[in-house]
This record gives C-alpha cells, structure tokens and sequence, in this order.
C-alpha cells in the first residue's frame, strides 16, 4: 500500500509541475460573475519586485552653455547636449550597459581609448542607432511608453546584450509574422460569411494565439487584461490597456524595420547565437551577457514584447527614470528669434 | 450485502472458454484461442478471445498503422530521429495539413502531404472497421445500433478533416495530428470564427456530452444499487418487472417524479451519445462556410446579454487607429529581414 501511495503522489507531483502552489491573488476587473480579471502569486510579485528596480539617477549636471558637438569630434546624435550634461548622459549609459570593471568593459566597452570619437569599434555604432531609436520612443510613442518614457536600462538591465530579444528560427514564426509585419486581424466582423468576409485561416489564428500568449508572458497578465475574452475582437468591450498594447505592438513593429534591421550587418557575424537559444528563439537567461549578437539563421536581434516588459505590464514599474536625462528625448531647436537670424544672415 | 458497493468486479465465471457459436462464414476463422485473466475479470469478463478479424479487420489494421506509422515517423523526423526527445516532445509534435495557401490539392510529402496520406490511410480504416462493425452484428442477428452510434462520431471525423475543408476549399483548415496541436487547433478556430460558445449546435453537442456522463453515471449507479434485487437482468426486467426494476422506478419516481424505464434508459443513453457527435458535426460545418463570426451571430439573434461597463472605455485619437486590413492567408515560406526588408 505504501507504494501504492508513493506512486499516487509521485504521480500527482509529476501531473502538477507545471501549476504553480497557493496562494494565488485574484482582482476582479470587470462586471461581476464575467471573469474578466487578473491572478497573480506573492510568490512571482516578490520576485518580479527584486528583479525590477530602477537605479537612482544620476546628480544634475551642473548648467553650462557649452555645446559637446563643439567640445568633442563626431557627436552626432547628443551633440546639443552641455558638455556636463553630456557627460553625467554618458556614464549613466555606461553603468546600464557595461558597467563591468576590466580593459572591456566601462567607456572602452563601447570607445577606442586612444580615440574617443573613433567609430572602430562597431559597439558605438550600435549605441549610437539605440540612442536615435530611444529618442524615438520617447518623442514618437507617447502612446504607448506615455510620459514614462524608456532608457537604455529598461531594456539592458546592466548588461551589454538584453534578456528577452528574439532571433529567427523555424519555431518562432508567428513573432516573425507580427513582429515585422501584419497588424492582427483573423475574426470576420460580419455574422454569415460573405463574398467580402475576412478569409483568414485557422492556421493564422493560431499565429495571432501564439502572438498574443508571448505579449502575455512578456507582460506577466493574461488574456483579459486586454480583452473581454468573449468577443477579442470587440473593441467597445475592451479594457483600455488594449489600445496601449495594439500602440505598443505598432511600435515594436517599427522599432524593429527601422532600427534593429539596421544593424544586422553591424553585429559581427562570427558572435552566433544558435548554440544559446530556447526553443521558443529567445536567448537563454545565462547567456544574457554573452557576447552574443547574431541568431542561427543570420538574423540580429529584435525586438518583441518582453524586451522592456520584463514580466511587468508596466516595465520597472513606471519608474520615471528617461525624464532625468534631457538626451533620451529628441531635440528640439529653441526657436530662433528674427533677431538672431537677421545677424546670422548678416555674418554669412 | 457488499458484493456491489465495490470498484471491481466481486464474481468471475470459470468455466471452459466459449468459442461462441459456430459462424457459418466459411471465409475466415476466429483467432486467438481463448484464454482466462484473473487480472482482465477484475473489470471485464475474463475471457479473452478468440477474435474474428475477418477480411475488413484486416484491412482496417493494416491501414490503420500505416497512418499511425506515418504520424510516428513524421515526429520522430522533426526530432531528428531522436528517441529520448521523442519521448520527451511528443506532446508537442504534430503532423500539420498542408498551409491553408495551398487549397484541396495535392501537398509535397513534406508540406503536408505525409498529413493527407496519413488522414486517407485513417479514413480508410475507419471506414473499414465501421462495414467491420456492421457485419459483425448482422451475422450474429443483432440490431446495428452500434455501428450507427460509431457512424455519428465518423460524422464528426469526416466533418472536420474533409467535408469541412473541402467546402472551404483548403485543406490547411483541417485538424493536425497531434496531442497539443489539435487542441491549439481547437482554440484558434473558435476564436478564428468569434467564439464557438455562441454555435447552438456546439451548445447541443455540449449538452448531450454532458448528459450523457450524467445519465451514464445515474444509469449504473442505480442499476448497481438495484443488483442484489436482480435489476442487472435489465432486459428481461423490461416486461417483466422483477423487484430491482420497481425499487429503482420507485427510487427516481420519488426523488424526481419521473423515471425511465428498463428500456428507455437505453434510448436515452443511445440518442444522447450518439447525438454529441451528429450536432457538433453539423456545428462544425456551418463554421465558415455560412457562419464567419458566431459572436456576432448570436449577438443578432439575442444569445449575447449585455454587461454593465467596469472599466474606462478604449479612446483611440481616431477611429482608424483601430483599423487595420483583414490579413490573407500567411505565405507558405517567410523570407524575413535576413539580407535587407521585404
């Protein structure tokens, strides 16, 4: 009997590893007895607590009227910034991407020692490409990122390569799909089928399911924190957070055409990530800080939800922390007086 | 008085195996002798055997491996011949319809095609068993209540893997062979086609598979609780009510008012069965090609209450922010962004 009774528990252990213990907290969202609602589990908010805590920023820089594109060489995307301002941006960019100690790591992570305004090695390249497309999200994705904004942290975490970016491979297709090109739309919004009705597939749902799990596994919520799961399609029964979510997806899309593209051929090939990816074409946890910068099938790496979400619906939980540093955001000239033109115009 | 409140079966009948009676087919013999288990007597009779196979049985075996063969095979392929993956993903493994891009023809081996052989090799077998079934109960003089109970979940077989898709012109709408992958099937075609909650026949089919363990379960509880009054004999009971059949009308008269009768309980349990399959089937097959969004279906016929509001609405900066085209079906390969955008 006794081995019976192992067995039974072997069994029910075996059958219930893939749930996870009590307590689960549950927050009812929407009307009552509809199940529109979050669960969560202490046990993952606490550790999603130690995992997300945005570091202090850094003190101001002291005022001053210099320009860096006047002090430095080849500062093309901060130069507007004062040479304080530039400098407290660059060691704060520093401590969230390469703040290890040794001859690579720290300013040579991404500069030539010898020559700081040297382009040679291709890290500064790719910073400067990120440094353009976090400008961008702050200046041209209020929708999504709202006055929160992102920086370089959001996504690093402190390390050169950040957890959560994907590559392609033969499993991932339904990110490939949405993630550089279609907007979701599989239901027909027409009860009887049509000449015109949406002829989508089943196989496209399933694309448009796989999407959807991925976006909530990255956000640590499930479907109904964006959908009455009675009718996802149905935007007047929606919670608000699915129009932050559809900016968002319109946003990685983006990101990805035009930023992350750019630089598959700027990441050395030789640094291959297909020895280091899960099944599901993102980067093992443990090679997050590897040298890695190229999947199996040539691909650089891109961008999806998770990559700033972390597990949280709001990354690092809404720490302000882009609004302390002016060079996160895209500059905007002071508007030149007539004055001013005028005498520019006589110089010339 | 415990011989019955027991999970297993207390009495087994030993005696000298039955071979049944002499079958006039000539054709073919029955194989297998038979043999006692005390093990097998535990929940069933414990003879086992003899088997008449018969030439459809065959036939039916024989293709019937062939298409678990091909499914096999295909997943042990993807694992690149691996059996401890194999083990180890076959939940995940699945042998996938050729892309729905493709329409009703034939697919290349390894873009579905390996899927419609091993569907064909099935459907044949399936077929083959059903004239099997039919046969059997023919020769032995019996009713066909059984092979046209098995014929409504063919229904539904046939429904779903190829009357379905060949009214919607594409194979890819069928079913893949897989444990997870029918079931993520599943979910991405009610939702593909706005909630099959909202499909009455679904509705139907639900409500009979539910029956039908409930009256499975009222059925064998009040015939096992009636036993030692002689209710087993339940047939006989039909017209000739022992004290088992009374006490267990009684029993329901009392408690619900109504109750069946020896033979009734029977129908009931037949139609209920039987109708899971026939309505889900039909359920089935109006999905897409008359009905493209079951919501919306039942919104326009009044199956959909309305919910108070409990959280803000959506404010988008303009109507077409919401908008976007309704997607085709995806390529069948996906050049992607290595060597420059689309």
């Amino acid at each position: 009997m006794i081995s019976l009774r192992r067995l039974t528990l072997a069994l029910a252990v075996v059958g219930l590893a893939g749930c996870q213990l009590p307590p689960q907290d549950s927050t009812q969202v929407g009307f009552r007895g509809v199940m529109i609602g979050q669960t969560s589990s202490p046990e993952t908010m606490a550790a999603l607590q130690a995992a997300n805590v945005a570091p202090a920023a850094l003190p101001p820089a002291a005022t001053d009227a210099s320009r860096a594109d006047s002090i430095y060489q080849n500062v093309q995307v901060l130069g507007h910034l004062s040479n304080a301002e530039f400098l407290r941006t660059m060691t704060a960019i520093t401590n969230w991407v390469a703040p290890t100690t040794g001859p690579e790591a720290g300013c040579n992570y991404c500069h030539n020692a010898q020559n700081l305004a040297s382009d040679e090695k291709y890290q500064k390249v790719v910073s400067r490409q990120m440094l353009r497309m976090t400008q961008e999200i702050n200046g041209e994705w209020t929708g999504h990122v709202a006055q929160t904004g992102v920086t370089c942290y959001t996504c690093h975490r402190g390390g050169p390569v950040p957890p959560g970016t994907w590559y392609y491979t033969d499993v991932n297709q339904p990110l490939r799909h949405y993630l550089d090109r279609d907007d979701i739309r599989v239901q027909s919004q027409m009860p009887l089928r049509t000449e015109v009705s949406n002829r989508s597939s089943v196989n496209q749902a399933e694309y448009a399911y796989a999407l959807m799990i991925n976006m909530s596994s990255g956000l640590g919520v499930n479907c109904t924190f964006c959908h009455n799961s009675r009718a996802f399609t149905n935007w007047d029964q929606s919670p608000p957070q699915r129009l932050t979510a559809l900016r968002g997806l319109r946003m990685v899309r983006s990101l990805n055409m035009n930023h992350m593209v750019a630089l598959q051929d700027v990441w050395p090939a030789a640094r291959h990530a297909a020895d280091h990816l899960t099944d599901e074409g993102t980067l093992e946890p443990w090679h997050v800080n590897a040298e890695v910068s190229r999947g199996p099938m040539g691909d650089g790496a891109k961008l999806q939800c998770q990559t700033c979400h972390q597990g949280l619906n709001k990354p690092l939980y809404a720490a302000a922390m882009a609004q302390a540093y002016p060079g996160l955001y895209p500059y905007v000239p002071p508007p030149v007086s007539e004055a001013t033109a005028d005498t520019a115009a006589a110089i010339e | 008085m415990a011989d019955y409140q027991n999970l297993w079966n207390q009495v087994q009948v030993r005696a000298a195996p039955d071979w049944g009676p002499p079958i006039s087919e000539q054709s073919w013999t029955r194989s297998f002798p038979p043999k006692m288990s005390y093990w097998l007597g535990k929940v069933g009779d414990a003879q086992l055997g003899p088997i008449y196979l018969g030439w459809t049985g065959v036939a039916s075996l024989i293709f019937g491996t062939l298409a678990f063969n091909i499914i096999g095979f295909n997943y042990l392929a993807q694992v690149n011949w691996n059996a401890i993956e194999f083990v180890r993903q076959l939940p995940w493994l699945s042998l996938d319809p050729p892309a729905p891009g493709r329409g009703m023809g034939i697919a290349p081996l390894a873009e579905g095609g390996w899927w419609q052989l091993a569907g064909f090799f099935l459907t044949i077998s399936v077929l083959l068993w059903w004239v099997r079934l039919y046969r059997r109960a023919r020769s032995f003089g019996m009713g066909t209540h059984l092979p046209w109970a098995f014929a409504s979940a063919i229904w539904l077989f046939l429904v779903l893997g190829f009357f379905r898709p060949l009214l919607m012109g594409s194979w890819g709408e069928a079913v893949p062979f897989g444990i997870f992958s029918h079931l993520d099937w599943t979910a991405a075609f009610s939702i593909r086609y706005g909630n099959l909650f909202y499909n009455p026949f679904h509705m139907l089919s639900i409500a009979f598979l539910y029956g039908s363990a409930l009256l499975f379960a009222m059925h064998g509880a009040t015939i096992l609780a009636t036993a030692k009054y002689g209710a087993e004999r339940e047939i006989e009971q039909i017209t000739d009510r022992g004290t088992g059949a009374e006490r267990s009308a009684l029993f329901w008269r009392w408690t619900m008012g109504f109750n069946a009768t020896m033979e009734s309980i029977h129908r009931w349990a037949w139609w209920f069965a039987v109708l899971v399959t026939l309505t889900g089937g039909i359920g089935i097959l109006l999905t897409g090609t008359v009905v493209d969004n079951w919501y919306l279906w039942g919104q326009r016929h009044g199956l959909v209450p309305e919910y108070p509001r409990a959280y803000p609405a959506v404010e988008p900066t303009s109507p077409a922010e919401l908008e976007a085209p309704m997607q085709q079906a995806p390529p069948v390969t996906y050049p992607g962004l290595v060597g420059g955008a689309p």
